[in-house]
């Protein structure tokens, strides 16, 4: 379950703007998901770009070698609106379940 | 982009490549020896880690392993990335490498040995339940 949620907050933080790898680890950590690593999140944009949701552009960096920057294309948008749509039905599920059993 | 310039890279290059190139796997061999060279530059616990992930990876391999040489150059670019922002490669893998392996050959398709023949398997048992059948 979490996986999905992982690459539903991947494709938001992407939506907001153009980001690289690395930057994406330290938001989703920021935001709590502490034990996320950068080896994670590459499995999930590996993903995106193979089911082509993401465009990536190589861009040279100061130091060191240069970095793939990801934003999120038309399908990725399509994709992360079905995601939250998702995540309304289940969250509001798992809510009334909760209030019925109390 | 990584990935997917390298494919088309194949992609044209397997038009090129003669019979002989194909055969013996040079055109391989030439691309290894590429991320050789890309693997001498990056710290000690990095290069261990490399060695780790390609003998995580190698069971995914087709035949001649041609299928590893794009998900390998990704990989490699994590670690270079990873390896310039100053992390531990600890920090970046998570001490998991064969978690993270094969998630990787999942999500690149690649399906190890062992699916192979469980999907043969699969096949021919269903075939003979099909003829048992009628």
């Amino acid at each position: 379950m979490l996986k999905g949620v992982l690459e539903g907050c991947v494709l938001e933080i992407i939506s907001h703007e153009e980001i690289y790898g690395y930057e994406i680890t330290r938001r989703l950590k920021a935001l709590g998901f502490s034990d996320v690593v950068e080896g994670t999140v590459y499995t999930i944009l590996v993903r995106l770009e193979k089911n082509e949701l993401v465009n990536i552009e190589k861009k040279p960096s100061d130091a060191g070698p240069p970095r793939k920057c990801y934003t999120l294309n038309a399908a990725g948008r399509e994709e992360l609106r079905r995601f939250w749509e998702k995540w309304e039905f289940v969250s509001s599920k798992m809510n009334a379940l909760k209030e019925k059993t109390k | 982009m990584g990935v997917r310039i390298i494919k088309n890279e194949c992609a044209e290059g397997e038009d090129k490549m003669n019979f002989w190139e194909k055969i013996t796997g040079s055109d391989m061999r030439k691309e290894l020896k590429t991320f050789d060279s890309r693997v001498k530059k990056l710290p000690a616990a990095y290069q261990a880690a490399w060695e780790n992930i390609i003998a995580n990876l190698w069971p995914h391999a087709d035949f001649t392993g041609r299928n590893l040489i794009p998900i390998l150059d990704g990989v490699l670019g994590l670690l270079e990335e990873s390896a310039s922002d100053g992390q531990r490669v600890q920090e970046v893998l998570n001490d998991d490498i064969k978690g993270f392996c094969s998630a990787l050959a999942g999500e690149e398709g690649a399906k190890s040995f062992r699916d192979k023949w469980r999907e043969q398997l699969n096949n021919n048992i269903s075939k003979i339940l099909g003829k048992a059948g009628k």
